[in-house]
């Protein structure tokens, strides 16, 4: 048996050159997870167990400073579902070394990219039927507070469907085909949603400071592919919570990696310690085919290869209908359908055969069942 | 302007909200208006809420004026010379009943102590803060609120004497305790003469301490020889009821030892304790399965060819018999007719319950525990003076659970055993701890209620005092004989030949998904499988269709209903469930063909 080259160098590290190899080997072989162990139960039960006893509500605290970002058994759950939105998005921002040890230059990066949008500099707006127009009249003060001229807007505006009149005073929009105020405000609502300066979705960034002195951002609020774009940015740090997106953006690997400290980080907060390995296994489980797949009726269990598998987890009769429409045939080869009738599971002890030559061939093969229309 | 709603509808305003207020208080406790009456100026709406309604919880409480109360000592003595009765102080105003909206008002003192001028009412007693149920329990004013509700929770769970004609009841799982006592520590409310008849409790000696573990976790020690001689013992009825049901067609049920022709006749021996007309004879020791009250009735479906066939139906057996497990003695024989005019037989069947290991025991104050030893007495420690404890209790049950009542139950309870007396442990007004350690201390014991102890095994006085006393103990109502059970083999369901559920039809324990998942997770497939074979069948495969065969297994013989005689046939090992699934896949319109692999 190869042994890592990684764990030789520690265990002469540890014990000396001179240190016994076939006592590592020995130590290896027993580490070793047997064939046919349940790895998957014991993952689940590992973690389900633990669950239990989280407490369902979320401890809220009320603060500018803090980030309130779900935890416990409701983040969980929207790790382990793959949620497309999750309920609190937040990005870990880390700053190139320049912008990183300086407190204003990292403060200065921290308000640039909070988002504003139209909405946030005006004062108030006008919607005319006659004229067919919507107006939206510019707050200055606001607008001087945070460092924006007209110039800013226009070449926002510019970049948008919608052509806009801009003077100093207010926006103005004509839509000749606007029969209705609703289509007005609709108009209205769009204008208004345009963002002039920051990152899109991040609405809060708060300045953190690490023991060794450097900057880094926490936003509340993720899009890391506007981020990342950022020339302040040190892209081999910064990440999301948002599993996601970072599969988007950064690939599956980091995905995986994202689901293994997003749910230790979880369990860990609460005061649970669940080993890494079971977490891992969930993880590579949820992202094997490359895309993030969650748990559940339309993930991982929805997916089984086994028709019975599948009908008895969730929806027996349109997994058993599309079975028959499909022709699809069941190997017997989980769990759940070789205990439905009553067979030794693939687990285990029954994972091992005893393979009979029987004139001269070799075959273990047993009923198998088939759905067939 | 403030509205005056009358039992919630909206009927007037007035200037003066709390003249009104006060006149109508007024008039009521002259007896011009209805005593039911309520009234109350809510300020923060400005609006007065007259309520007359019923469904109200209203509470009597003495009216105080100056700071004086209207009742007087010359009104109690002549109330309690019969003078004078309850309705006519209330008709005085004297007293009054107040509800929960008037009593936002009113400014009420618990004791006279406390009455200054500002005080509008006074509590007949301190105790009528509480309910029936929890006045009963001594001491409750020192316990955790939460101690005194689970209390009342036990109280009532105990075996005493639930009625006293109890004899010619037919309730279900009644259960009365043999020998009750009035206990030693007592309320106000047990001399009530109607709580009299219902004692539910038995005054023993108790010991706080742990011995030999078999008193950890809430459990108790009790001593065998206590059970021996009667302690806590408790008979269990048992009733059996059954009707002669007239059926449309002139036919009838009828109670008569069955003839050995009906259908279902069991063995002779069953009938043995049937008298002539049918039931069992009071005082004879029934067991389970032996029949009780016999009875015969009617063909349920009258089948065409039975018709044809034979002149005469045969009849159906529908006898009760006794239940598993419930053996004892037939005590009572009703005979009466129903409504209808049916006849009616009701027995009861009698059996005496010893303590026994698991039995559940509680005392008044939240501390349930269930039986985990039964220890011979000669190894029961015993104190200075030679007195052995009739229970051990656990010490580490206390400080959690902060039920003080306990400990001042145990030491008031040796109080009142010392001295050959009654104490009262009424809450608030009650005999308070300082008094009963003077006098236990008088008797010439520890003050603080504990004592010198041996250990019952080796003889060696133990290193820590320990607290012994006097209490009442109730045996609660669950019994082990009424719950215990269990199967090796037994009946199963019809139509998935699983095993039954439920103890009632002796029904198996299931092995559920979670301890599947043990099973999957500890590797053990084939004893999981094995776990799984209740409901294993064979059953035969037609090996070119798929589907189940027809195969007359002695002769080696089958066909398929589709391929012939001439398909082979191959047995296969399933649950009957899943060929359940397999059938009613078929029902649906899908087609589950079996493939066939070669056998290992």
């Amino acid at each position: 048996m190869e042994i890592p080259e990684k764990y030789i160098k520690l265990y002469k590290k540890k014990y000396g050159e001179k240190a016994d190899i076939e006592e590592l080997k020995k130590l290896y072989e027993h580490s070793l997870i047997t064939p046919g162990e349940a790895v998957g139960v014991i993952a689940a039960q590992s973690i389900g167990e633990a669950s239990t006893q989280l407490t369902l509500r979320t401890k809220h605290a009320a603060g500018l400073t803090v980030i309130n970002t779900t935890s416990g058994l409701p983040r969980l759950v929207e790790i382990f579902d793959a949620k497309k939105e999750i309920s609190t998005p937040v990005m870990e921002l880390y700053l190139k070394p320049e912008y990183a040890k300086s407190k204003e230059k990292a403060s200065d990066f921290a308000s640039r990219i909070i988002e504003i949008k139209i909405g946030d500099i005006i004062s108030s707006y006008d919607i005319s039927l006659r004229k067919k127009s919507v107006e939206l009249m510019l707050d200055r003060d606001a607008m001087k507070e945070y460092g924006l001229n007209i110039k800013h807007i226009e070449s926002k505006f510019s970049k948008t469907k919608l052509s806009a009149n801009i003077d100093s005073e207010k926006i103005t929009i004509v839509d000749k085909s606007a029969d209705s105020v609703k289509k007005l405000i609709k108009l209205r609502n769009k204008m208004v949603d345009v963002t002039i300066s920051g990152i899109p979705h991040v609405s809060r960034a708060i300045l953190n400071k690490n023991n060794d002195g450097t900057f880094w951002i926490k936003t509340m609020g993720s899009n890391l592919e506007e981020a990342m774009k950022m020339e302040e940015v040190d892209q081999s740090k910064t990440v999301s919570n948002d599993i996601m997106e970072v599969a988007n953006v950064l690939g599956i690997e980091a995905a995986r990696n994202v689901i293994v400290e997003e749910v230790y980080n979880t369990l860990q907060n609460v005061g649970l310690n669940v080993d890494f390995r079971h977490i891992f296994l969930i993880a590579d489980a949820m992202c094997v085919d490359g895309t993030v797949r969650g748990i559940g009726r339309y993930g991982l269990s929805g997916e089984t290869e086994s028709v019975f598998a599948r009908a008895s987890f969730e929806i027996p009769l349109k997994h058993l209908v599309e079975a028959s429409l499909y022709h699809e045939t069941d190997k017997f080869s989980f769990v759940a359908n070789n205990i439905m009738s009553n067979q030794v599971i693939p687990i285990g002890t029954g994972a091992i055969k005893l393979v009979v030559n029987e004139n001269g061939r070799g075959d273990k093969e047993k009923d198998t069942g088939e759905n067939k229309e | 302007m403030s509205f005056v709603f009358v039992n919630g509808v909206l009927t007037g305003q007035t200037d003066e909200p709390r003249k009104l207020v006060k006149n109508l208080i007024s008039d009521r406790r002259e007896g011009k208006l209805t005593q039911s009456l309520n009234v109350r100026y809510r300020e923060e709406t400005d609006t007065v809420v007259i309520n007359t309604d019923g469904g109200r919880l209203i509470r009597a409480l003495i009216v105080i004026k100056n700071g004086k109360p209207l009742v007087t000592k010359e009104d109690i003595n002549l109330l309690s010379d019969g003078h004078l009765t309850w309705d006519d102080l209330v008709k005085q105003g004297k007293i009054e009943y107040l509800d929960a909206d008037e009593e936002e008002d009113a400014y009420i003192a618990l004791n006279e102590n406390e009455l200054t001028q500002e005080h509008t009412h006074m509590e007949i007693t301190p105790l009528s803060v509480f309910g029936t149920q929890v006045s009963m329990l001594p001491f409750v004013n020192h316990s955790n609120a939460h101690r005194n509700v689970t209390a009342v929770k036990s109280v009532q769970q105990g075996v005493g004497v639930y009625s006293s004609n109890y004899l010619i009841r037919m309730d279900n799982d009644s259960m009365v305790a043999i020998d009750q006592q009035i206990p030693v520590v007592k309320t106000k409310m047990y001399d009530e003469p109607s709580f009299k008849n219902h004692v539910f409790g038995q005054n023993i000696v108790v010991a706080v301490v742990s011995y030999l573990g078999y008193n950890m976790d809430d459990a108790v020690i009790i001593n065998k020889a206590s059970i021996d001689r009667g302690l806590f013992r408790s008979m269990f009825f048992r009733p059996y009821k059954i009707e002669e049901t007239r059926y449309i067609g002139g036919q009838s049920d009828k109670i008569i030892v069955p003839d050995k022709d009906v259908v279902g006749y069991r063995s002779e021996d069953a009938y043995r304790f049937l008298d002539e007309d049918g039931i069992a004879f009071p005082s004879v020791e029934v067991d389970s399965g032996d029949v009780l009250i016999g009875r015969v009735s009617p063909p349920r479906f009258i089948s065409s060819i039975d018709k044809f066939r034979l002149g005469v139906q045969k009849q159906i057996e529908t006898s009760v018999e006794c239940r598993t497990g419930e053996g004892g003695i037939v005590d009572n024989v009703f005979v009466t007719s129903t409504f209808d005019g049916n006849k009616y037989v009701s027995l009861k069947v009698r059996q005496d319950r010893r303590v026994e290991i698991g039995d559940k025991f509680g005392s008044r104050s939240g501390q349930k525990g269930v039986v985990g030893m039964l220890l011979n007495e000669e190894d029961m420690p015993f104190t200075y003076s030679g007195v052995i404890p009739d229970l051990i209790f656990s010490p580490y049950s206390l400080p959690a659970r902060m039920s003080m009542s306990y400990m001042l139950e145990l030491i008031a309870g040796k109080v009142g055993a010392l001295g050959g007396r009654y104490v009262d442990g009424t809450p608030f007004i009650g005999e308070d701890e300082e008094s009963l350690r003077k006098e236990l201390s008088s008797y010439g014991f520890r003050e603080d209620g504990v004592e010198t102890m041996y250990n019952g095994i080796t003889g060696e006085e133990m290193k820590v005092r320990i607290f012994v006393g006097d209490m009442m103990y109730i045996r609660l109502k669950h019994f082990v004989s009424n719950k215990i059970q269990w199967r090796s083999r037994g009946p199963i369901q019809l139509l998935t030949r699983q095993p039954t559920e439920g103890k009632s039809k002796s029904g198996g324990l299931r092995l559920g998904e979670m301890e599947k998942d043990c099973f999957v997770a500890y590797g053990a497939a084939l004893a999981l499988k094995e776990r799984f074979d209740s409901d294993k069948i064979s059953i035969p495969v037609c090996s070119k269709c798929g589907l189940i065969a027809v195969y007359n297994v002695r002769k080696k013989t089958g066909y398929c209903q589709i391929d012939g005689e001439e398909a082979p046939i191959k047995l296969i090992e399933v649950s009957a469930s899943f060929k359940i699934l397999l059938d009613e896949l078929k029902a649906v319109g899908i087609y589950p063909k079996i493939l066939l692999g070669k056998k290992v």
